[in-house]
């Protein structure tokens, strides 16, 4: 089916990405603004199913790279995810057929959806992490064998580098270094595919999965206990499959330090109603692992979200204090992520910690 | 001399008593603190520490009327010396008000220092069309700006200043904002953007967005649009204040207060009138800590619908985190962190005293509340029938089954007891203050209460708090200690903040830094960190030599 994205569901999209960050993403308050300003000048965008894409397609994905809360200082100049096309396709003398999005939490969820309103080039619904995860070989795109180069990157001067990078271990330190240096975001065109590749890389659907979800989440505000019904329902019918209410409980402890480029830290939630033990949810720019009473109950790559226990709006990490009464859900992550080559870059000792994944539906 | 009322039952009682015994032949000074609010304009006499009069009057249209009536009432009630009197501090909703209601905002234009940055984000994309019509829309972008680590984003251009300085002269636009890419960190091209407006049109008045805001681009430049269109206005209410003041024969300076407890002179005051929002809750935490002699407290002003609770910490209310809408307009002033709660004195009592509020008779509570004659049960009738407070005619509640009292007065508290867990910075009961006109509600003590304070005088917290609000400044910027170390990064914001304090009347050595809040910046592995820094001090007195 096709899903037709117009500016009066940008707000809800953003809502539905925040909620798929699991903590990560970074405000999305601007590319929110420029995305609906660019509906209402161009026009609605239709989503390509991914099951549509024809077999001699040239799909790049696109968004940005570096640090969220630099970007709402320095503002993006709203071209640049149409200037990374124009130089790619420059670059490597081809037109790029589709466009996809990165990763569908947070803010690079609607940015490929200027350039596909404005350059009218399809943009598939789906992404490469059906969330939101720290580095570049972490998208499925990677994992799938994708080469990350060519791939560019344009700064806010307007100026372009180019990569030609067969890792996407070392694009990634590449194109993070690059962001330090260029005012601490840039805007990329990279991971270029082919059908073949994409059809097998990309998660299908989340984009208009996000949209649902913020649809779902507006239409039930109030408490977690009450929209955890329908979201269950909406996730029971998706490839995320499952989603199980962890906990409910006030946050009673939250530390957070910066090590290698990365927020890392932990909060400490204690329940409300009934006498479980706190729960412990460790994170590094997203939420990775939840537990109670020392035992796991999910880990990434499954998903790990926060919402505001009244109102049932997603939390940001960086907007977790003291004192708030939250509720934590857990849910499965696509089967993309489930594979064992997905495993060796997602699983929780790729973040460094000690014990081996169990899918959320077996805790 | 004032003294805390002391509480029933199990309570710890604040039974601390301090200032000097009233004593007005001597030649001691007095402060006068006055709140302008949009109903009422309350003030207070306080001498040392001690309330010797207060009083609550109508807020009049023009504003003065209403000050100088508030003025006759105390300055009667204390018979005090004008000479006496060392300063005035005023605290207003004048400026908030305007804002909400749309009216008295001047047509004003706003320059963004930031391209090619943010060129398809330009100024109030995002504002309400009818306060953006009200100013007028006349946005300028010009080329400049640095990055985070203070590199230039682009050289500034004098060909597009001079474009735009023409545009405002050919628009007679004589109010102008003026932003630019982490002026915070480095607010020079802000300053010679002014300079060259100020030059060409000599009537100009411009406010700088790194002199009003922090991090953020868009709430700060908001802050400084909304700042700017105000300046007409504070002229007008400030020299309605200093009218009302010269009208009594009262000499002494006088101040205004700011929303984060701290004080600005009239002089500032009419070049920063953004920066009274919020200050009325500001205000009140501010005095219920001044009443009690805490520093350290959670404050819940009770009212008739909603209870406010905030956070005292060091004396100062704690602030938002997030970006706080004023009429509309996304801004990232500091901000009292408040949580209002739906109970008051009038809210109804229902489902036999397990449910409370939020709907509630409002003022109308002298009137529909039983004890008053009226038909509606509220949470006021819980209280009087409980024998926590005599108010009204008891004898009407005598239907009232004694399970209700019982089941409504837990209820109550266990609603305050979750608004204040939700609200303190730590899992250990603190210290609880209660004020507003609802404060008798509580009776009993509070889980979440180490203590729990119920002062006089706190029906006029605000004018309180207004009147002993210190001078305070505060900066931001983001800074890398990997390059600069941290000892000396705070060493030159300390030396910024308290020459900037000495300039607004701080005595020097009463200067002491009040916060320090450091965020890591995501992302970036040079351990970049956002630094906020506030320093305040007390403000020294003149003392006016007898005439």
């Amino acid at each position: 089916m096709t899903v037709t994205i117009t500016h009066e569901d940008i707000a809800d999209l953003c809502t539905g990405s925040v909620f798929l960050a699991t903590g990560g993403g970074g405000d999305p308050y601007i590319s929110q603004i420029l995305v609906q300003e660019a509906l209402k000048k161009y026009g609605p965008v239709d989503l390509l199913p991914l099951g549509d894409l024809p077999d001699d397609a040239l799909v790049v994905t696109i968004g940005e790279v570096g640090a969220p809360s630099v970007s709402l200082e320095q503002l993006p100049i709203g071209t640049e995810c149409l200037d990374v096309i124009d130089r790619f396709e420059e670059w490597v003398g081809r037109k790029i057929t589709h466009i996809v999005s990165f990763e569908v939490g947070g803010a690079n969820s609607v940015i490929p959806l200027i350039a596909a309103a404005a350059k009218k080039i399809p943009l598939i619904d789906g992404d490469g992490m059906a969330r939101a995860l720290p580095e570049a070989q972490m998208m499925t795109f990677a994992i799938e064998g994708v080469r990350p180069s060519p791939a560019l990157a344009v700064d806010y001067t307007g100026g372009c580098v180019y990569f030609d990078t067969a890792d996407a271990v070392l694009y990634e330190r590449q194109v993070r270094n690059l962001a330090m240096a260029m005012g601490g975001m840039v805007f990329t065109a990279e991971h270029p595919m082919t059908s073949e590749e994409a059809r097998r890389a990309i998660i299908p659907g989340t984009i208009s999965f996000a949209l649902a979800l913020g649809r779902v989440l507006k239409e039930n505000f109030g408490s977690a206990a009450l929209v955890e019904k329908p979201l269950r329902k909406l996730f029971d019918a998706s490839d995320y499959g499952v989603l199980k209410h962890l906990y409910t409980g006030k946050i009673v402890d939250i530390n957070r330090k910066t090590v290698g480029g990365f927020d890392v830290g932990e909060a400490v939630l204690e329940s409300v109603g009934d006498d479980r033990p706190p729960m412990h949810l460790s994170i590094k720019n997203e939420f990775l692992v939840a537990k109670v009473g020392g035992e796991v109950v999910a880990s990434v790559p499954d998903l790990i979200t926060m919402v505001d226990h009244e109102t049932s709006s997603p939390i940001n990490s960086e907007r977790v204090h003291y004192g708030q009464r939250v509720t934590v859900f857990g849910i499965g992550c696509p089967p993309h992520y489930r594979t064992e080559r997905a495993l060796k870059v997602v699983e929780p000792r790729a973040f460094g910690f000690d014990f081996d994944f169990v899918p959320i539906e077996k805790l | 001399m004032w003294h805390c009322r002391k509480l029933p039952g199990s309570l710890k009682n604040e039974d601390r008593h301090w200032g000097s015994s009233v004593d007005r032949r001597g030649s001691e000074t007095v402060r006068i603190g006055i709140d302008v609010g949009g109903t009422h304009t309350d003030a207070v006499v306080l001498e040392e520490q001690s309330v010797i009069a207060s009083t609550k009057v109508l807020t009049s249209a023009n504003v003065r009327d209403g000050v100088v009536n508030a003025l006759d009432e105390i300055l009667a009630q204390s018979s005090v010396d004008h000479t006496a009197i060392e300063a005035v501090m005023i605290g207003t909703t004048q400026f908030t008000n305007a804002v909400i209601e749309r009216r008295e905002l001047a047509p004003t234009a706003i320059v963004r220092i930031a391209l090619p940055s943010g060129e398809l984000v330009p100024p109030m994309i995002d504002w309400p069309d009818d306060i953006a019509e009200v100013l007028g829309r006349h946005t300028y972008m010009i080329h400049g700006g640095r990055t985070y680590d203070g590199f230039p984003i682009a050289p500034l251009s004098e060909k597009e200043i001079d474009a735009v300085i023409s545009d405002l002269i050919a628009k007679n636009i004589r109010l102008v904002a003026i932003s630019g890419v982490f002026s915070p960190s480095d607010p020079s091209q802000e300053q010679a953007v002014a300079a060259r407006i100020q030059e060409k049109i000599p009537d100009v008045r411009i406010t700088l967005s790194h002199s009003i805001g922090r991090m953020g681009l868009l709430e700060r430049e908001n802050a400084a649009l909304l700042n700017a269109s105000l300046l007409p206005l504070a002229d007008k209410v400030v020299s309605s204040f200093a009218g009302a003041l010269s009208d009594r024969k009262i000499k002494c300076p006088f101040y205004v207060s700011q929303n984060d407890g701290t004080l600005m002179s009239a002089e500032f005051a009419s070049e920063f009138p953004a920066l009274t929002f919020a200050s009325g809750p500001t205000n009140s935490l501010r005095g219920a800590s001044l009443l009690t002699r805490l520093n350290d407290a959670v404050v819940v002003d009770i009212g008739g619908t909603t209870s406010d609770i905030g956070v005292l910490q060091d004396g100062f209310p704690r602030q938002s985190n997030i970006a706080i809408e004023v009429g509309g307009v996304r801004t990232n002033f500091r901000m009292p962190d408040i949580q209002a709660i739906g109970l008051g004195g009038g809210s109804l009592v229902l489902d036999e005293g397990r449910t409370i509020g939020p709907q509630s008779v409002g003022y109308r509570l002298v009137t529909e509340g039983l004890v008053f004659g009226g038909e509606t049960l509220t949470t006021t009738d819980i209280t009087v029938a409980s024998g926590a407070v005599n108010i009204g005619d008891a004898t009407r509640l005598s239907g009232l089954a004694n399970s209700v009292v019982e089941t409504a007065v837990a209820t109550i508290h266990s609603i305050i007891d979750s608004g204040i867990d939700q609200m303190k910075s730590s899992r250990d009961p603190v210290p609880v203050i209660l004020v507003g006109g609802g404060a008798v509600l509580v009776s009993r003590s509070l889980d979440t209460a180490s203590e729990l304070y119920r002062p006089e005088h706190s029906g006029v917290a605000n004018a309180i708090g207004a009147a002993n609000a210190q001078v305070g400044s505060e900066t931001e910027r983001i800074v890398s200690f990997r390059r600069v170390p941290r000892d000396q990064v705070l060493e030159e914001i300390t030396d910024q903040l308290k020459a900037e304090l000495e300039h607004a009347g701080a005595i020097s050595d009463t200067i002491k830094i009040a916060d320090i809040e450091e965020a890591a910046v995501s992302y970036m592995a040079d351990e970049s960190t956002r630094i906020r820094v506030k320093m305040v001090g007390d403000l020294s007195f003149e003392r006016r030599g007898t005439s």
